[in-house]
């Protein structure tokens, strides 16, 4: 019994680790894919205007949501009206940072915007942790997370400066 | 714009966007990754039509009057969403991270260097350079305290 299940682990592993290696392309892909919509919105937002170039975005993708919804069939778990309403507000975030990529990129870059972009997702994570903001748990934040987050400023110093 | 008030636009939309993704998290837990998406985007898109309703000054140009390539960016970011929705509980969250990362800063540098898309032509500079390897050690600092962490 012992010895089987071990085999069959044995003979899994194998097999996941290739799929996660066909996976990972796929990806960086998608992060290729990023990029590609933030070069696109920049030019775009100059030429008709940053909010219509962000309603483009949300736009066509909410045309392509409701389609693959349609036909995907009846989804599981309870109705978006059962939630409580503060899970719902996510939507108002969206167009904020889609709005400061059209913005920014013309400017500093696409790859510099995205750095930008994740030294604020990296500096929010570690400051909220160690104060607790938000009614959050306050957790000390270990030395490599400030190590990590000193860096950051520094490349954007850096950018600032380049 | 003054550079150093666009990069604190910037850093704080970052930030806006962890908080969305703090909540739409949970959304999707509850109702699935494709009703959370389209609600997002719905919601982002009244919002936005409201906004140029009463605030967008006329502009000489539409986005009908613009190449029809240049509305594509939203495709991108739907294919993105059905790709993390199914590698990442294959690959887990940090690799697929860090392989988002690889790709967007890689990408990133390649059109900014080529002017790609449209888009006016950056060189790769010392500073830049030294600025993505900055971060990546910054990326290798985050992995190892959360793997700490897990442990």
């Amino acid at each position: 019994m012992q010895a089987s299940s071990m085999a069959g682990v044995a003979a899994a592993t194998p097999k996941k680790n290739l799929l996660r290696l066909l996976l990972l392309p796929l990806v960086i892909l998608a992060g290729m894919g990023l990029s590609v919509e933030a070069g696109l919105l920049g030019p775009l937002g100059v030429q008709v205007g940053h909010l219509w170039a962000t309603l483009s975005i949300f736009g066509v993708g909410s045309a392509i949501l409701f389609l693959l919804l349609l036909f995907s069939g009846p989804q599981k778990g309870p109705a978006l009206t059962d939630l409580p309403r503060w899970q719902l507000i996510g939507g108002f975030l969206g167009p904020m940072y889609v709005v400061v990529l059209t913005l920014a990129t013309p400017h500093i870059g696409i790859a510099m915007t995205m750095i930008a972009i994740l030294s604020g997702q990296v500096g929010k994570s570690v400051l909220i942790d160690h104060f607790g903001w938000f009614g959050t748990q306050r957790k000390r934040v270990n030395g490599e997370r400030w190590v990590a987050l000193a860096l950051i400023v520094a490349a954007l110093v850096l950018i600032a400066r380049g | 714009m003054n550079l150093i008030l666009l990069l604190v636009l910037v850093i704080a939309a970052g930030a806006v966007l962890s908080v969305q993704a703090a909540i739409n998290g949970r959304l999707g837990q509850a109702v699935g990754v494709l009703r959370s998406s389209l609600l997002t985007f719905a919601v982002g898109a009244i919002s936005t039509a409201l906004l140029i309703f009463f605030f967008e000054p006329a502009q000489a140009v539409s986005l009908l009057d613009v190449p029809k390539w240049q509305l594509t960016g939203a495709l991108f970011g739907v294919v993105y969403m059905m790709v993390m929705v199914g590698a990442v509980p294959v690959v887990g969250t940090a690799v697929a991270t860090v392989a988002v990362i690889v790709g967007q800063l890689g990408m990133g540098m390649l059109i900014d260097n080529f002017g790609w898309l449209g888009n006016p032509a950056i060189e790769l500079s010392g500073s830049r350079l030294l600025a993505m390897l900055l971060l990546a050690l910054a990326l290798v600092f985050m992995y190892r305290s959360n793997s700490r962490l897990a442990d």
